[in-house]
């Protein structure tokens, strides 16, 4: 635990300022942590992590019925949300349960006339300029088609060399006189993880302003009203809010989340780890690959010196520079794919924190 | 592809249901059919479109022939709501937006001329000659040719939204006369992008392209350009406190050296004081500004102005109800202040009425009709009339009639009394400006129901005929002012009036008069006061020939009097008009089609309220999912409730740690409930592990409640309820919410 003093001071700190607000409110709740219980985690008697796994994905649904219900109740509803998607508004879902089945069959059944477009929050890693890129194919392609005979004077250059600001304004121009021309963006999860940053909310808020563009989002963190400023919220989404609690499991957006009983939760499974690793570039996954082989051929190693890594990576003409290489460390540590510690020998070293059998099994993946 | 099935698949492990799709960062869930010309009804098809392609879709023949029918007219309906909405929405938009350019145009206007000053004195400095113009550094003679003409425009509200608006009309403003202008925003000014990022803003809006390499000399080569040559070029930033004060500085310090080439107007919105420039820029770089000062209007005085052309004058024919209007101004007031947020929850309430009142459509058609007089606006009466019955107030008023004319009757009754209702709120409003009185609150007031009732209630003896009647002064002198009793803004307003001194009494009626000109009745009787009085000689003076013959002295007492009585008079005429003409919209019959009033809706798409909302819906959840089994449940937790919400309410009991083992015993109890015994016998695992021998299924048991354990701190993690268990205390975790 010494070994990661700067980490221990950051959470101290954090601590105490947690827990001047954290006096206040239980100043209000009548002797909250009076009795403060020690008993241990490991005192529960937690089952083997595989039957947990397995327990999990056979977990048996409660209100099944109820649910469907709930979720039928809110097709009444459809109309009233298509008719404010066409006034210029885009929708919040919000309330407690996944409401990705609920939207995607909203937009399935009642979106029919527009290209409906979804952009998955919830995972790790989403590259904003990617989802404008497509969108604006789509939308030169919905043109295309409209004016079939009219000489196409479209795209002069492909979208995928134009800067943000080009695209944006591409879908924010007024190609098209018919107000009833849009793309929807489905966002399950506006809140969610690859998403929560301010520049990526500047730049959904824009896309959302853009005038060939509805969006329809969830949330589910109770918080995320705070991600967005007043003009975000008043100008540019626009937001009509819905509560829709569906009460169903968050399935998927729940995956990339440790299970708190199972062995070492802190630890990110091979799973999680290769969904991350895919989305990174393959100059990446092969700088990760370097530093997987020698753990796994070195066993008995606290780690691999940065200095080694970064040997091999020359060789391999992955990096050209210290600074590289950096930029991909930083990018692993932060999905908690490496970890550093200290050396014997007093230098810091990396590791994957990974079972060797997790670990081939992740390199088996990426490398297909 | 191949690679992420993979992964879903191991990820999954027997949930078939997990698509490919689920783990893409994003994708495209369909394209637009290609049936958008043939507008169909949608949503509440069984089929799904995508399946379908044939327009005549054999798969719904089975529906009769009336029920077709229907459908095909809620579509026609809905269809004609739509376009409705957009009339009336567009309307109210471009009233706003001229309202608030007109109270914008004087200040415009003098930042105009300054902005021509300040070119001249540029100029002045002396034009580069060519060779020195078409080099590529800038020019610098002496101090004074580095002074870059700064405006500041203080706006005077903290919240710089309902700016942007503001300076984009300035921009075009500038723009149309004769201006180069670029509209930037502290987005163009973040550390990130540093100076490169304005520049290309700047270059993007003058060259209209966008360059990677951005360079100011590319800026003055093509001001250089004969036909961009001679003309000021402003720059626009229209929140600078919020830029980033060192990539500021650097621009200012960069225009400031290339002034003499191209020489550059700065304009910057300021919210707050004229010190903040001198609290975001270092000193170096505010000598080189030479600024000067500009104010905009009052937030609340765009406001005012705001209500009056949309809910009191109601250039689009569609208005609010009392609780409504209360609840605009508690949002306006409470909640956030903005005049942008306020437009918003109009636009809202207004997409709300359409989307909800059938015979909203009428609305559209009546917008329609009355800019191009005698067209048909194409309404189906029978539709019209079977929406029509089903009115509340229709029914209330047991209208006997039941064709198409009488209602087009009524409408025009309708709207005639609605003028009536407006001039007279805007007659209070005149002389409620004498007591500061915001219209807002006039409004809110004037909308009352309730307050009409008792007031009519009170008056009973007044009867319909007195309507027309030119002053029926006395019998109101008489009543002593029905609306003085009841207290309230036109309570105050009408006290007011009396004490009116004889000057601003003057000018009230003046006003008055101008206001009044398109509803003849009322006009009648401001007009019949105005004759008492006469302006002489800077003086007030009561007409000779109707008050005066019966007061033959003309001393000073009796003068005082005599004024004193106009007041009376006058009090007495908005008294009277108040109780006459005073009818809020919701007293009038068929007003559903025109007044939204369900404030509920419009409260909840409008605030929503995440933090509360997702704790009710754990802790109350039979109420959403109205089981059988857990209603009757009272505050006991049973097994059959959903996992999350138990734990949740389980949590409730913790301070602010909790304790995981605690929790995780706490929650087996009540899930292995007696009386659910046997109710989770888990699948089969594929490793069966004995443990201290204990017999096969409890552990299996054990394994769902710990799996379900887990899968509900996630849940409550997702939702943001819970803080995951730091490293100093890996057996807690930590509460985040308290209280609702």
């Amino acid at each position: 635990m010494e070994i990661n003093n700067g980490v221990e001071d950051e959470e101290l700190e954090e601590e105490e300022e947690f827990g001047f607000s954290r006096n206040y409110f239980l100043a209000k709740e009548l002797g909250g942590s009076g009795k403060k219980s020690t008993r241990k985690l490991s005192d529960i008697g937690l089952v083997d992590e595989q039957e947990l796994r397995a327990a999990a994905s056979n977990i048996e649904p409660k209100h099944e019925k109820e649910i469907v219900a709930l979720m039928n109740s809110y097709k009444s509803m459809y109309p009233k949300w298509v008719f404010e998607l066409r006034c210029g508004f885009g929708l919040l879902m919000y309330g407690f349960g996944s409401k990705k089945s609920l939207i995607e069959d909203f937009a399935s059944t009642a979106l029919t006339e527009y290209s409906v477009v979804v952009i998955n929050g919830y995972l790790q890693t989403i590259n904003v300029k990617q989802v404008v890129i497509s969108l604006a194919e789509l939308l030169a392609d919905q043109l295309r088609t409209k004016r079939a005979n009219t000489s196409g004077n479209l795209s002069k250059q492909p979208f995928n060399s134009r800067s943000m600001d080009d695209l944006l304004a591409f879908l924010n121009g007024s190609q098209t006189e018919d107000k009833d021309c849009f793309i929807c963006i489905v966002v399950h999860n506006i809140d969610g993880p690859g998403l929560r940053d301010p520049e990526t909310q500047q730049y959904l808020s824009q896309i959302a302003a853009c005038s060939c563009i509805r969006i329809i989002a969830s949330i589910d963190h109770v918080n995320s009203a705070l991600l967005w400023d007043k003009k975000m919220v008043h100008t540019q989404f626009n937001w009509c809010w819905y509560h829709v609690p569906t009460f169903a499991p968050y399935r998927i957006e729940g995956m990339f989340f440790p299970m708190i009983l199972a062995h070492g939760s802190t630890a990110q499974t091979a799973k999680t780890a290769a969904i991350v690793l895919q989305s990174l570039t393959p100059n990446a996954q092969s700088v990760f690959r370097g530093l997987a082989e020698h753990q796994l051929s070195h066993p008995d190693e606290e780690g691999m010196p940065i200095n080694d890594l970064y040997a091999i990576c020359r060789e391999r003409f992955l990096v050209s520079s210290q600074v590289t290489l950096n930029s991909h460390l930083t990018e692993f540590k932060d999905h908690e794919l490496v970890k550093t510690r200290r050396h014997s020998d007093g230098q810091d070293c990396l590791y994957i924190p990974l079972t060797a059998e997790a670990l081939k099994k992740l390199l088996a993946e990426i490398s297909q | 592809m191949a690679i992420a099935s993979a992964a879903a698949e191991s990820l999954t492990q027997g949930t078939p249901e997990t698509t490919e799709n689920d783990l893409q960062p994003f994708f495209v869930f369909h394209k637009a059919s290609s049936r958008k010309s043939d507008k169909k009804p949608t949503g509440t098809g069984k089929t799904r479109r995508r399946i379908d392609l044939s327009p005549s879709s054999p798969n719904k023949t089975e529906k009769s022939e009336p029920d077709k029918a229907g459908e095909r007219d809620e579509h026609c309906n809905e269809h004609l709501r739509t376009e409705a909405f957009e009339l009336v929405w567009s309307k109210i938009n471009s009233t706003i937006k001229d309202i608030l350019r007109g109270i914008n145009t004087s200040v415009f206007n003098e930042i105009h001329h300054w902005v021509l000053e300040s070119f001249n004195a540029t100029q002045s400095l002396g034009t580069p000659g060519f060779t020195e113009s078409t080099r590529s550094f800038p020019i610098v003679t002496d101090a004074t040719s580095k002074l870059l003409f700064t405006g500041m425009v203080l706006t005077g509200n903290m919240e710089f939204v309902d700016d942007l608006l503001t300076f984009e009309d300035l921009g075009l403003f500038l723009r149309s006369n004769g201006c180069h202008v670029a509209n930037l925003s502290s987005l163009d000014f973040s550390a990130k992008s540093g100076i490169g990022g304005c520049l290309r803003g700047l270059l993007r809006q003058f060259l209209k392209a966008t360059l990677y390499e951005a360079d100011i000399s590319i800026l003055a080569s093509w001001y250089r350009e004969q036909e961009n040559h001679n003309t000021p070029v402003v720059v626009i930033i229209d929140d600078m406190e919020r830029c980033c004060g060192s990539v500021l500085s650097d621009f200012i310090l960069m225009l400031s050296e290339w002034v003499v080439k191209i020489p550059i107007i700065l304009l910057m919105g300021i919210a707050t004081t004229l010190d903040a420039p001198r609290n975001l820029l270092p000193s170096n770089v505010l000598q080189h500004l030479c600024p000067s000062k500009f104010i905009l209007g009052s937030p609340a005085e765009r406001m005012d102005a705001v209500v009056e052309a949309v809910l009191v004058k109601q250039c689009s024919g569609f208005s609010v109800g009392h609780k409504v209007a209360v609840f605009l101004k508690n949002y306006f007031l409470n909640q956030d202040g903005t005049l942008t947020s306020f437009i918003r929850a109009l636009k809202i309430a207004c997409a709300q009425h359409f989307s909800m009142e059938p015979l909203s459509f009428i609305l559209g058609g009546l917008l329609v009709e009355e800019k191009q007089k005698g067209e048909k606006n194409g309404l189906q009466p029978e539709l019209v009339l079977k929406y029509t019955s089903q009115l509340p107030s229709y029914a209330r008023n047991q209208m006997a009639e039941q064709n198409g004319k009488s209602l087009v009757h009524r409408f025009s009754e309708l709207r005639r009394l609605h003028k009536c209702w407006s001039t007279v709120v805007l007659c209070l409003y005149e002389a409620g400006k004498y007591n500061k009185i915001r219209l807002l609150d006039l409004l809110c007031e004037a909308l009352n129901p309730d307050l009409y009732t008792s007031r009519a209630s009170n008056n009973h003896v007044v009867l319909e005929k007195d309507v027309g009647v030119p002053m029926a002064t006395d019998r109101c002198i008489r009543r002593k002012y029905s609306t003085l009793r009841k207290g309230g803004f036109v309570g105050q307003i009408v006290r007011k009036v009396r004490d009116l001194p004889a000057l601003m009494l003057y000018q009230l009626l003046k006003s008055w008069e101008k206001t009044t000109v398109d509803v003849l009745e009322i006009h009648e009787k401001v007009k019949d006061l105005q004759s008492l009085l006469r302006f002489e000689d800077g003086k007030l003076r009561p007409n000779v020939d109707d008050i005066s013959k019966k007061h033959s002295s003309r001393s000073p007492l009796n003068m005082e009097k005599e004024s004193k009585e106009v007041n009376e008079k006058a009090a007495a005429l908005i008294d009277c008009l108040v109780r006459d003409y005073l009818r809020p919209i919701e007293c009038i019959p068929l007003h559903e089609i025109f007044c939204f009033k369900n404030v509920e809706k419009l409260q909840l798409a409008l605030i929503g309220d995440p933090r509360r909302r997702i704790q009710v819906d754990l802790l109350e959840f039979h109420k959403i999912l109205r089981c059988g089994c857990c209603s009757k449940s009272g505050n006991v937790l049973l097994p059959s409730m959903h996992d999350t919400s138990i734990m949740y309410t389980l949590a409730q009991e913790h301070g602010d740690l909790i304790n995981l083992h605690d929790w995780f015993q706490s929650f087996k109890t009540v899930v292995l409930h007696p009386s659910s015994k046997g109710k989770h016998k888990s699948k089969q695992s594929p490793y069966p592990k004995k443990r201290k021998d204990t017999h096969d299924s409890e552990n299996k048991g054990e394994a769902s409640i710990q799996a379900r354990f887990c899968r509900a701190v996630t849940e409550l993690q997702i939702t943001g309820l819970l803080r995951m268990p730091s490293r100093r205390r890996p057996d807690c975790v930590q509460r985040v919410a308290f209280g609702l």
